[in-house]
């Protein structure tokens, strides 16, 4: 369950941002995570929504993830496309597999609303 | 300080509070990644290789090092932080064979990061004495998951897949492979015992991550040591 230690290191960073911009509650965080980032998103925030309560600042955020497909765009012919998993992909239109990894691996906090 | 909210205001309450949006955009693991990047500009710095071993546990990770030591001990400086749950087995193990080490215990979290790096180093170099490392492994948490979240300023990241945990592995752990630049096949000497396929797993493996080096090894015949040493050493006077 590292959905554990990465919700632990986020709340450093909420402190953080909270700290930054004079915030008494943190009401809201916007997650990105790519489908293939190996985070689990329901592990995340029932980790999150349990270390959350601790803390007055956080213990009312509420967490919203947006889930990031994975995309991948050919060298060859320069389409960009969506793919289910990440085993031997190639390019729907010239059946390439010279190709680059464009989303799907993201692990971001896009924004988080405060109250000040 | 308000009782309604909290605030700093002396009197409770006419006033309100507004609410406003960060624009963030940044890693989950900020505060790992940037202890990461300030371990790396250290080991730079001193001119020192730092290598991050992970595998399930058992995979024979130590094992590797001490072959490693017995190998390269007289003509390199080996120091090894050693990661585990509890106990300092592993690195009395490492410290059998005449190198420094120092355990790091994470009482429960099954992986390690930057800052357990950070101080672990600087506890390593008080046994150094002024000496100078060529090279630090890290033996990782036995866990095939978690520590391929967490960078901790290596320069390579080795997997270790032993014969036992079966050819299926790569694709099970797909971020522990893209994330590392060797994998280590070890225990060959037991293929034979166990229906493992050696070509299906590298074909996975290099489908997942196209630039991964594959070593396949055992400590029992040396079956791939020499290969092993060699990419050590080419990698160290790079
Ligand atoms: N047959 C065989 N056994 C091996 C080989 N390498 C290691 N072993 C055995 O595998 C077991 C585990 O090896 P370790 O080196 O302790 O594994 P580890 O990855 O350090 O384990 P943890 O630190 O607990 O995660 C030991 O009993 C080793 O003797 C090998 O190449 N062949
Ligand atoms: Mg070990
Ligand atoms: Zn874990
Ligand atoms: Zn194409």
């Amino acid at each position: 369950m590292h959905e554990v230690s990465i919700a632990l290191g986020m709340l450093d960073e909420l402190f953080r941002i909270a700290q930054e911009n004079h915030a008494i509650k943190i009401t809201r965080v916007k997650l990105k995570i790519g489908k293939m980032s190996g985070i689990v998103t329901d592990s995340l925030k029932f980790a999150f929504d349990a270390v959350k309560l601790e803390h007055p600042l956080l213990s009312q955020a509420e967490i919203v993830i947006e889930e990031v497909p994975l995309v991948y765009k050919c060298n060859d012919c320069h389409v960009s496309f969506n793919a289910a998993d990440i085993y031997f992909p190639a390019c729907p239109e010239c059946g390439s597999g010279n190709l680059q990894l464009v989303s799907g691996e993201e692990q971001h906090i896009e924004s988080v609303e405060v109250e000040i | 300080m308000c009782d309604t909210c909290g605030c700093d205001h002396e009197q409770s309450h006419t006033h309100s509070h507004e609410t406003r949006t960060v624009d963030v955009n940044q890693s989950l693991l900020k505060a790992n990644e940037d202890a990461a990047v300030s371990n790396k500009k250290h080991f730079d710095d001193k001119g020192i290789l730092a290598i991050n071993l992970i595998s399930s546990p058992g995979s024979g990770k130590t094992t590797l090092l001490e072959k490693t030591i017995e190998a390269l001990k007289d003509k390199i400086s080996i120091g090894v932080l050693e990661g585990d749950i509890e106990t300092d087995l592993d690195a009395e193990r490492i410290r059998a064979k005449g190198v420094p080490a120092v355990q790091l215990t994470t009482g429960g979290a099954c992986h390690l990061d930057s800052a357990q790096i950070h101080r672990g180093f600087h506890s390593l170099e008080h046994q150094l004495h002024g000496k100078n490392l060529d090279v630090l492994f890290i033996e990782n948490v036995g866990n095939l998951v978690c520590p391929s979240f967490f960078d901790l300023g290596e320069h390579v990241r080795i997997v270790l897949i032993s014969v036992p945990e079966g050819h299926d592995k790569p694709v099970k752990y797909p971020k522990a492979i893209r994330t590392s630049q060797v994998l280590i096949i070890s225990k060959s000497d037991l293929v034979q015992h166990f229906d493992f396929d050696l070509h299906k797993i590298k074909k996975d493996a290099l489908a997942l991550n196209p630039s991964l080096k594959i070593i396949v090894t055992s400590a029992k015949t040396g079956e791939g040591m020499e290969e092993w040493i060699d990419f050590l050493i080419h990698r160290l006077h790079r």
